[in-house]
């Protein structure tokens, strides 16, 4: 628990010093807050929360993957990782303290868009279940990549198309019903769909994210036994 | 305390460790003296279990936690400054953070302890790294190429301090080409040449077989008249 904690606090420390990793988590609530006010809000035709719909689907799959396989492709590139692994962290808490801290500040974040789509009590929870669910599958798909890129350019070029599919086909299934068919299999639609009409049963978005993480996670131990953490 | 009998490593088809043997006595200061690419590094990942060796035995005679590693790249964290560094360090071993601050005064980095990482010169990054390394006051501590890149004065202070550890009990196990270094520093040295250790013992009485005492001890020379090759 005391090294959990230790890599907990210095993922905290170290991303508030991190401009790159930082703007992940602030640009796409900030750019959702923007738009509500200024385009959706005053326009009768576009809904309240279409840009909250749009940017936390965008942050839930492309912002979480590239901070997350950054964070890992660093601490591999720079070889931090065998230097705690000497003082005794297993791998297991490091990957707890890492994805630990990134799902808390990834809920802060969907926190902070449920705030902005002035959902009530009901739907903020729906919302944050989706989002939270949705968090933990892109930190598993990020700390893959990360693993199996070899720095942190390599994490760049490998991730940043995976998060382009997963985190804006929401967007391009907006205007295409094939698209937005199979787009279905992504977490990102999932969440999309659910924040869309609240009045849709959690059952089946839950069902899908569950599946991704499940894919994710097989990925994520492929990653590991390949490559493991001390780089 | 440290051993290695028979020890051999692969790399695919490249056999970089052949039968590799030696003893470091607790308390002492063990010199692994070779060129590049001899093997040193592949030695300290096996030692310190980040390598798996294909044969032979090998031992440290201390638990992971009593074990203090310097490598040839730092693993710092750029971004954070010394102290930060440290601290992260004495959390993760469960001893007082105020342990941190003497080990950055031990390295004479205490005025420089607010300062990020990213800011420090080489040196002074290789003083944190040992920092790091020391802070938990280890039973054995692994210092590879511990002054490479540095300038006297720099190397006068990592020397004295790794001295000064070996006086408090530690055993000190260092890779080096620094073959001066390892004459003033080292207890007992083996010379490592393409994965074989080719001589071993205490520095005066390796140059002493090889007659090669000029007004000090010239250990370079007994390298050259074993291998041929010049260190650079």
């Amino acid at each position: 628990m005391r090294s959990t904690k230790a890599i907990f606090a210095k993922q905290a420390k170290d991303m508030s010093k991190n401009p790159m990793v930082l703007v992940m988590f602030v640009i796409f609530p900030a750019v959702a807050l923007v738009m509500t006010q200024i385009i959706a809000k005053p326009n009768d035709d576009i809904p309240n929360n279409m840009f909250v719909t749009m940017m936390s689907a965008i942050f839930a799959g492309m912002g979480l993957i590239t901070a997350t396989s950054a964070i890992f492709a660093e601490d591999i590139e720079r070889k931090s990782l065998r230097f705690l692994i000497i003082a005794g962290v297993k791998p297991q808490q490091y990957l707890a303290g890492t994805g630990g801290f990134l799902l808390l500040a990834g809920t802060a974040t969907s926190a902070v868009f449920a705030l902005i789509g002035d959902f009530d009590i009901k739907e903020a929870l729906k919302f944050l279940a989706v989002m939270i669910t949705g968090t933990a599958g892109s930190i598993i798909l990020g700390a893959a990549i990360g693993m199996l890129s070899k720095n942190q350019q390599a994490a760049t070029a490998f991730g940043l198309p995976v998060s382009v599919i997963v985190g804006f086909t929401p967007m391009v299934a907006a205007f295409d019903e094939k698209i937005a068919k199979a787009a279905g299999i992504f977490y990102t639609q999932q969440i999309n769909v659910v924040v869309n009409d609240f009045s849709v049963s959690l059952a089946k978005p839950m069902l899908v994210i569950t599946a991704n993480i499940v894919v994710f996670t097989g990925l994520f131990v492929f990653a590991y036994l390949k490559n493991g953490l001390k780089g | 305390m440290i051993k290695m009998e028979n020890v051999v490593k692969r790399f695919g088809e490249n056999t970089v460790l052949s039968d590799v043997s030696f003893e470091a006595k607790e308390g002492e200061i063990f010199g692994l003296l070779g060129p590049s690419g001899a093997g040193k590094t592949t030695i300290i990942n096996i030692l310190t279990n980040q390598l798996d060796s294909d044969g032979g035995y090998h031992e440290t005679g201390a638990k992971m936690l009593d074990i203090g590693l310097m490598l040839d790249t730092d693993g710092l964290y750029i971004r954070l400054s010394c102290i930060e560094n440290l601290n992260i360090f004495a959390d993760i071993y469960g001893i007082p953070r105020k342990r941190a601050l003497e080990a950055l005064k031990s390295v004479g980095l205490e005025e420089s302890a607010k300062k990020a990482v990213n800011a420090l010169s080489k040196g002074m990054r290789q003083r944190l790294a040992l920092a790091r390394a020391i802070m938990h006051e280890p039973k054995v501590l692994f210092l590879d190429e511990p002054t490479s890149g540095l300038d006297p004065a720099s190397a006068r202070g990592i020397h004295k301090l790794i001295q000064r550890l070996c006086d408090n009990g530690a055993t000190v196990f260092l890779t080096t080409h620094n073959m001066e270094e390892a004459v003033k520093l080292c207890n007992y040295v083996a010379l490592l040449h393409k994965g074989r250790i080719i001589e071993q013992g205490p520095p005066a009485e390796i140059c002493k077989r090889h007659n090669a005492i000029k007004t000090v001890l010239d250990l370079e020379a007994v390298f050259i008249k074993l291998t041929g090759v010049e260190l650079e």
